[in-house]
């Protein structure tokens, strides 16, 4: 993708229909378009030390960097477009398509966001169709780098809920109390991801209450959210747990995946004066089954000198159990010992896949040209004992609790 | 709803908001000559500028101006009210714009644009080189 595109100024197509770019909305004139189109997009390259596993950000993901590339351009990679319409004075439509890195290892785009919002008054918004969660303090930029201050929000809390947007309906209010604006928002819907190997994740009667309080340089952001989760996921396994009477009921009641309640309470807050940054959240899950309870927290700082700026984080992610006892076997005839000793094998191998982990990194943006961005980032991540964190694609010579150092590179552009 | 005194004191420039020292230019806040605002805090002004706010403090609302992308008093505006450099503010905006939350002010295409658009709309709120002022225009003191 040339960014050569983006000092181009807007074009005119017909009396009325001003298709705008970026970089022409500081030139002046959007606010009377009725169509405007931007762009943005991250071009990235990760490289990661542990070579029987690999990095990635998510898992929809099905591959990254260490076991299947020594050097994954899929990691970080993605390019957005947008198209706003304003219909009519009150109503905006919004269309946001992402490329990137899908569940079957394909780059067929996909609709991040489509909705339509209905300016009540000028604090009262509804929006209808499918809208970002804003689960996090900067869910809504998630995937547009040159708007974040680091290569890659810090998985230890954004990796909590991989689920970015829901389909449904949200109403956002604004209200200013002297110089602090708080914007609440309240959002119900659903989500159904493809995940790699196990089919579909469905996040049904999603929803969210959040509030986002800005007080000059000062942002916090607090959101709690619930979905009835089901995960097309080990339903073999926990069938075969349910074959050995109530004790194995028990356990699969407690582990599967089937309608499961979840919840999620985040807080964050960041604090940027100008010529530098601080920031923290933190986030809890409940998962109510074999995923578990996880928390996560991050502190992050930089310093702006002209055009680098420099910053360190530091993250956590911890989870309630790694493994878990399963079945008794003295109690059971030496005929069914095996196969039980064989289902709890299969289950804690995928207790071991939750994270507990801690990253620092080091990293700089570089702001080198209009409209884009250069950064680089470096992440020494020490696996807990007894977890694989978030490497993915585990290979038989993988050990649990590994060191892992990453090195990345990312080119962001707006256009 | 402003004092004749003040009046006076800002149409030269006296109350300045944003006085630059050690520059060349001084950038002041300004509306129009016909509107009920004299006076708004640094922080207010930052608001009104980053779309966190859509109106004054007594409730009428506010479209802020900016100066054409690339001049001088518009660096010195945003590096004064808001502290962040035009790179920092084109990465805030890139934030807004891709959620469809919002747009950043429209741009003059010169200060005497600036003045003319301040004329025509009493809800509008900019920032011009003090050496522009003229009595078309209110200098805004700080609150």
């Amino acid at each position: 993708m040339s960014i050569s595109f983006a000092p181009k100024n807007r074009v005119k197509i017909g009396a009325v229909l001003v298709v705008s770019c970026c970089s022409s909305v500081y030139a002046g004139g959007v606010d009377d378009s009725m169509v405007s189109l931007g762009g943005f997009g991250t071009l990235g390259a990760v490289h990661s030390s542990e070579q029987q596993a690999d990095f990635t950000t998510n898992f929809f993901k099905p591959n990254g960097a260490g076991y299947t590339r020594d050097w994954s351009l899929s990691v970080d990679s993605l390019i957005g477009a947008q198209v706003t319409v304003k219909i009519a004075p009150r109503l905006l439509a919004v269309l946001q398509v992402i490329t990137q890195q899908n569940y079957d290892n394909t780059y067929r785009p996909h609709v991040e966001w489509a909705d339509l919002k209905y300016q009540i008054t000028p604090d009262l918004s509804v929006r209808v169709g499918r809208i970002v969660l804003p689960s996090f303090l900067i869910s809504d930029s998630r995937n547009v780098g040159y708007a974040n201050p680091w290569l890659r929000p810090p998985l230890e809390v954004y990796g909590l809920i991989p689920i970015s947007s829901s389909d449904g309906a949200d109403m956002s209010y604004r209200l200013r109390i002297g110089d602090v604006t708080q914007t609440l928002v309240g959002t119900y819907g659903y989500s159904t991801p493809s995940i790699p190997l196990h089919g579909a994740v469905e996040a049904r009667h999603l929803w969210l209450i959040g509030d986002t309080i800005e007080y000059g340089a000062t942002t916090l952001h607090i959101a709690y959210e619930e979905a009835r989760l089901t995960v097309d996921y080990l339903g073999d396994l926990f069938d075969a747990y349910r074959q050995f009477g109530p004790p194995g009921n028990a356990l699969a009641d407690k582990y599967d995946l089937e309608n499961k309640r979840v919840t999620f309470l985040g807080l964050g807050g960041m604090y940027d004066p100008g010529n530098w940054f601080i920031a923290a959240e933190w986030g809890t899950t409940d998962l109510n089954s074999v995923l578990g309870k996880n928390t996560g927290w991050y502190v992050s700082s930089g310093y702006r000198v002209k055009k680098f700026t420099p910053y360190l984080t530091y993250g956590i992610a911890k989870t309630n159990n790694l493994s878990d006892p399963g079945l008794s076997l003295s109690s059971l005839p030496p005929y069914l010992a095996g196969p039980a000793a064989g289902l709890n094998a299969g289950l804690n191998s995928v207790l071991s896949t939750k994270r507990v982990q801690s990253t620092i990194s080091a990293g700089a943006r570089w702001d080198f040209i209009k409209n884009a961005d250069l950064k680089l980032q470096f992440d020494h991540t020490r696996i807990g004992a007894g977890s694989s964190g978030e490497l993915i694609n585990l290979q038989p010579a993988f050990a649990l609790g590994a060191r892992v150092n990453l090195i990345s590179v990312t080119f962001d552009f707006v256009f | 709803m402003g004092s004749p005194i003040s009046t006076k004191l800002t149409a030269i420039g006296v109350a300045a908001c944003f006085a630059m020292t050690g520059s060349d230019a001084n950038v002041v806040t300004v509306v129009s000559a016909k509107s009920p605002i004299t006076a708004l805090s640094k922080e207010q002004i930052a608001d009104i500028f980053l779309g966190k706010s859509y109106r004054f403090p007594e409730g009428a609302s506010a479209t802020p101006i900016d100066q054409p992308e690339g001049s001088s008093v518009r660096g010195e505006f945003y590096d004064k009210v808001t502290g962040k450099s035009l790179a920092q503010l084109k990465a805030y905006w890139s934030k807004i714009i891709f959620t469809g939350r919002g747009r950043p002010p429209k741009a003059a295409s010169s200060s005497a644009e600036v003045k003319k658009m301040l004329a025509a709309d009493l809800s509008a709120i900019s920032y011009i080189d003090d050496t522009q002022v003229d009595p078309s225009i209110r200098v805004l003191s700080a609150d």
